[in-house]
């Protein structure tokens, strides 16, 4: 199957409306910062657009990967930009652009995602979790295709589960939240939801 | 703009072909500056799978070869004209550190390129950063530029 239904992609934006609640909630306490969490967006999209979505492809980005295991399989991407990257670092009294930086976000980017992980799992009754975060600071394109060429396997068309952070008080506040599942496992998730 | 599993040719006067942000993607370039033609695939995964889901023809490294080949001699190319230089195939993450994507692609188009008796005349591969490749099809240029870094010729050498 590669194209999914309205009702299904409702369905699975409303799963990571659930894991973006509670990730904002984990971030928020975790830096000291109201976090804001939009509506998240759950695309279908051909692999050269889905890589355009997550923004320009030349614009230079840190983010951390965190692969997913356990009875989900996929891989969650936490995008920075520059500003963002350094707010954050600034926060956590760490600074940005250097091992302890990338250390710092990596450590973010886990707490996030086993937040979001969790709930997505306790709403489906399933056990999903992180593993160990990697940071890189590059293209954002170069960052996206890859991850996308790692866990699209033979689909032609990848599901996004994006969801937009905004941590408070700042000019470019939004930290982009993809969950890039499976193909194998957006058909049981969508088992699971009796959306097949 | 050749995006991920795109592919294009040009000719001159005609676009330069661009691919921004080639991560464990390979941009495989394809030029016969004698005749003023130029290719460019957006190379994603070494091959395609054996359940046969093709995809675009630029988005495995087994297929972008024969269908850049044969878009370039539609266009007036001389296959024994035929230059390639490869671009990209980083490894930007240790995830799926058993299986170096990156790498496999700069194989497999190897593989590939070597079967059709084209030769690769220069490469900027693999390491772990981004890159953007230009290749403009009036001058047989072939531009490089990594992150963080400054626009440099690849082919022919500077």
């Amino acid at each position: 199957m590669s194209t999914y239904s309205e009702l299904q992609l409702d369905a699975l934006g409303e799963l990571a409306n659930i894991g973006s609640g509670t990730a904002a909630t984990a971030l928020s306490s975790m830096i000291g910062l109201p976090v804001d969490v939009s509506v998240p967006n759950a695309l279908a999209l051909p692999l050269a657009d889905a890589v355009e979505a997550a923004g320009p492809p030349e614009q230079y980005v840190t983010a951390v990967a965190l692969p997913v295991v356990g009875d989900l399989e996929g891989i969650v991407l936490m995008i920075f930009s520059p500003e963002n990257a350094r707010r954050l670092c600034e926060v956590l009294g760490v600074e940005a652009d250097t091992e302890m930086g990338r250390s710092a976000l990596s450590e973010i980017g886990n707490i996030v995602g086993a937040s979001y992980l969790g709930a997505l799992g306790a709403t489906i009754g399933q056990t999903i979790e992180p593993g160990p975060p990697e940071a890189a600071t590059d293209m954002l394109g170069a960052l996206v295709s890859t991850i996308l060429a790692a866990s699209a396997d033979t689909s032609d068309v990848a599901l996004l589960l994006d969801s937009a952070l905004r941590v408070e008080g700042g000019n470019d506040a939004t930290i982009s939240f993809i969950l890039v599942p499976s193909t194998q496992s957006v058909r049981g998730l969508l088992d699971l939801l009796g959306l097949q | 703009m050749v995006r991920m599993g795109e592919l294009a040719t040009a000719a001159k006067g005609g676009a330069v072909l661009v691919s921004i942000g080639l991560g464990s993607c390979i941009g495989l370039a394809l030029l016969d500056r004698a005749g003023g033609v130029a290719g460019l695939a957006h190379v994603m995964l070494p091959a395609t799978p054996s359940d046969g889901d093709g995809g675009t023809p630029g988005k495995f490294g087994d297929t972008a070869v024969p269908a850049l080949l044969a878009a370039l001699v539609r266009q007036g190319a001389r296959p024994s004209r035929l230059e390639a230089v490869l671009v990209g195939g980083a490894r930007m993450f240790s995830i799926g550190s058993s299986m170096d994507i990156g790498a496999r692609n700069d194989e497999a188009a190897r593989a590939a390129l070597a079967a059709h008796r084209i030769p690769v005349r220069a490469a900027d591969t693999r390491g772990s950063t981004g890159r953007t490749i230009r290749v403009d099809p009036s001058s047989g240029t072939v531009t490089v530029k990594a992150a963080g870094g400054k626009a440099a010729r690849l082919y022919p050498a500077a």
